[in-house]
């Protein structure tokens, strides 16, 4: 069975990130890293592979610069080979221009079963690329998978809702987004990591992929970032003095947050 | 000239660190306190190949070198759980067995320790401290075994180790009155094999023992190297041993300075961070540097062993890395907790109990002096006292 996983590589979120005043985007010029929402649905396909005895996992990637260091530790995790797509053309493009570029490159990717991709990435938490690639690929999409099994050619998921779960089969290929408690992420071995040196990845242009620039990037953005503003800082929290019946407050204060 | 790390070492690196962050210090002193071993840890890390990165790849090793198995050291450090056992188990016995052993003995030992199991190893004595030509337990041949009668003290870990490997001597050089030395690896169950362990003052995991060899039998199968040839095998471990020890030290050092820079960006006392101070703030800067530039010197020993072209350049980088790495890891740690006040003595701050380890480095593997000694005597051409 072949998974191609749809990953993005971030900023550090260890590090502060910052906006660009007159772009009014996160500034993405310096290293990237795999976004760790990412490291679920490579570990889970890789996990697919295994179980169905054979195939392989590929990761498709949109990054500016060429970057390839979150890649690397997808690699290095056990995936077999990466598409990269980069080109100074797709800068400034939103979600349904990212999903048209991931979605002609999965289509590079002969015999994919499944494509898995996190449910939101944690730079940009749109939330939306997911279903947007399934639509432009005429695939079904199963959100919010908390567990998955593949019986044939048929997708299990148990998909998590406010309530509990949805028990949802749906047919293969098709695309589905993992939650972060899907499976436990493996930490690259040393030879995973020496492995990954000889993995090909193969870059690719917005022209490569049979897209006009007039799509994608700036220009084919059908969105537009009218004004950013800072987060206003964090309000100082309540402060209750426990004169015996404190927990009385506390019980009170969560119930208005519905929370109980 | 190339200062960049390879994408490879920064995948080990990140690799690591998130492996020994899932554990981190208060773990490590959970451990200490307990009495118990960091087998947690150890099987986490040994799984994922990390103590067996400079092992051959046909004996399940990584096929890379000390330089590797310097990052591995220092970043599990650096996550404050300074793991002394690779010092002895990987950098000495894995390379030593690697490097000198026949092929039955490489395909026997170094699968394990390419993944979790520890061996220890056992060369100083009451006796001989740094003077390995004075080493008094001996190994006598009696057909095919060998008989090792003596004592030998200061041995870390032998309780988590199955085996051991141990300097004796053989024989002894007529013209210098010198030992001749010869290596085994030797069970730590073996009958006639005893120990006792050493109380200290260093919060560490490993405990230290006094062992006593009352005859001990051991396959000549079991010999490393050359019978009397053991002295340039003992030696070829020690630079990698110092490497890793420096690496030690470093990855303290860095882990005392996160803490305090953290802290002192934080912490008010006036209206502004302490950190702003500048009497905060330079014994932090200076540490760091200090830092930094025993981290070039272990990475050029480190470059130097693992070329092999020059074992005078790997022994005498391996000598200053150790040395300048052991003093700023200490006083990163010293700095650190000044910086900290009276909260850097406080167990809560996670600085204190990394003192008696971090100052023992400046001691063992080999003492500041020895290598003073080493470098006037090899680096200056200054005449020696002893």
């Amino acid at each position: 069975m072949n998974v191609v996983v749809c990953v993005k590589q971030i900023p550090d979120p260890a590090d502060p990130g910052a906006l660009d005043p007159t772009t009014k985007t996160l500034k993405r010029d310096g290293k990237l890293i795999l976004d760790e929402s990412d490291s679920y649905g490579v570990e889970m396909a890789l996990q697919l592979v295994t179980a169905a005895g054979g195939g392989e996992v590929t990761l498709v990637s949109m990054a500016p610069n060429g970057e390839v260091s979150g890649l690397r530790t997808a690699l290095a995790m056990g995936a077999a080979k990466a598409i990269l797509v980069s080109d100074d053309a797709l800068a400034g493009s939103d979600a349904l221009g990212t999903a048209k570029v991931l979605a002609k490159a999965i289509e590079r990717v002969e015999g994919a079963d499944l494509i898995l991709t996190a449910t939101e990435s944690s730079d940009g938490y749109t939330g939306t690329v997911p279903e947007q690639v399934a639509g432009l690929l005429d695939l079904p999409s199963v959100t919010f998978a908390k567990h998955i099994e593949v019986d044939g050619s048929t997708v299990k998921v148990q998909r998590q809702t406010e309530a509990g779960y949805d028990d949802v089969e749906c047919p293969l290929p098709a695309v589905v987004s993992v939650t972060a408690g899907v499976v436990e992420p493996r930490y690259p071995s040393f030879k995973g990591i020496m492995a990954a040196k000889s993995k090909p990845v193969d870059t690719l242009t917005v022209a490569d992929l049979g897209l006009d620039a007039s799509q994608v990037g700036w220009a084919g953005a059908g969105q537009e970032i009218v004004s950013i503003e800072e987060a206003p800082a964090r309000e100082a929290g309540e402060v209750i003095e426990d004169d015996g019946t404190a927990f009385e407050k506390i019980v009170a204060y969560l119930d208005n947050l519905k929370v109980l | 000239m190339e200062f960049a790390e390879s994408p490879e070492h920064e995948l080990l690196r990140a690799s690591v660190r998130e492996v020994a962050a899932g554990f981190g210090h208060e773990y490590y002193v959970e451990k200490v306190r307990h009495g118990g071993t960091l087998d947690e840890l150890w099987d986490a890390l040994g799984d994922l190949g990390f103590f067996g990165v400079h092992l051959p790849e046909e004996h399940g090793g990584g096929g890379a070198g000390i330089t590797e198995l310097a990052i591995v050291c220092e970043e599990v450090a650096a996550q404050g759980c300074p793991l002394l056992l690779i010092l002895v188990s990987a950098a000495i016995c894995g390379e030593l067995i690697g490097r000198f052993g026949t092929e039955e003995q490489k395909a026997q030992w170094l699968p394990g320790l390419a993944r979790s199991e520890k061996m220890a190893f056992a060369i100083t004595e009451p006796d001989a401290g740094s003077n390995s030509h004075r080493l008094s337990t001996t190994a006598t041949r009696d057909g095919d075994v060998y008989r090792l009668r003596g004592t030998k003290t200061y041995i870390s870990g032998v309780d988590e180790a199955d085996r051991m490997l141990v300097v004796t001597r053989t024989g002894v050089d007529e013209a210098t009155g010198h030992g001749l030395l010869s290596l085994f690896v030797v069970d730590t169950d073996a009958p006639g094999l005893t120990r006792t362990p050493i109380p200290t003052g260093i919060q560490s995991p490993e405990t230290q023992f006094t062992l006593f060899f009352d005859d001990v039998e051991v396959p000549a199968s079991h010999r490393l190297g050359d019978e009397d040839d053991g002295l340039r095998v003992v030696f070829y471990g020690l630079n990698p041993e110092r490497i890793t020890g420096a690496a030690l030290s470093a990855g303290i050092g860095r882990y005392a300075l996160d803490k305090a820079s953290a802290y002192a960006r934080e912490r008010r006392v006036w209206d502004v961070p302490i950190g702003a101070h500048q009497g905060v703030a330079h014994p932090l800067a200076e540490a760091k540097i200090d830092l930094e530039l025993s981290r070039l010197m272990i990475a050029k020993a480190a470059w130097a062993h693992d070329t092999d072209a020059d074992r005078a350049v790997a022994g005498e980088a391996a000598n200053m890395a150790k040395f300048a790495a052991a003093d700023a890891g200490l006083a990163c740690l010293d700095t650190a907790i000044q910086a900290h006040g009276g909260n850097g003595m406080a167990s809560e701050y996670g600085l204190v109990d990394l003192w008696g380890l971090a100052r023992l480095l400046r001691i063992a593997p080999v003492s500041r002096e020895m290598i003073l000694n080493y470098v006037a005597q090899r680096s200056l051409a200054l005449p020696r006292s002893y």
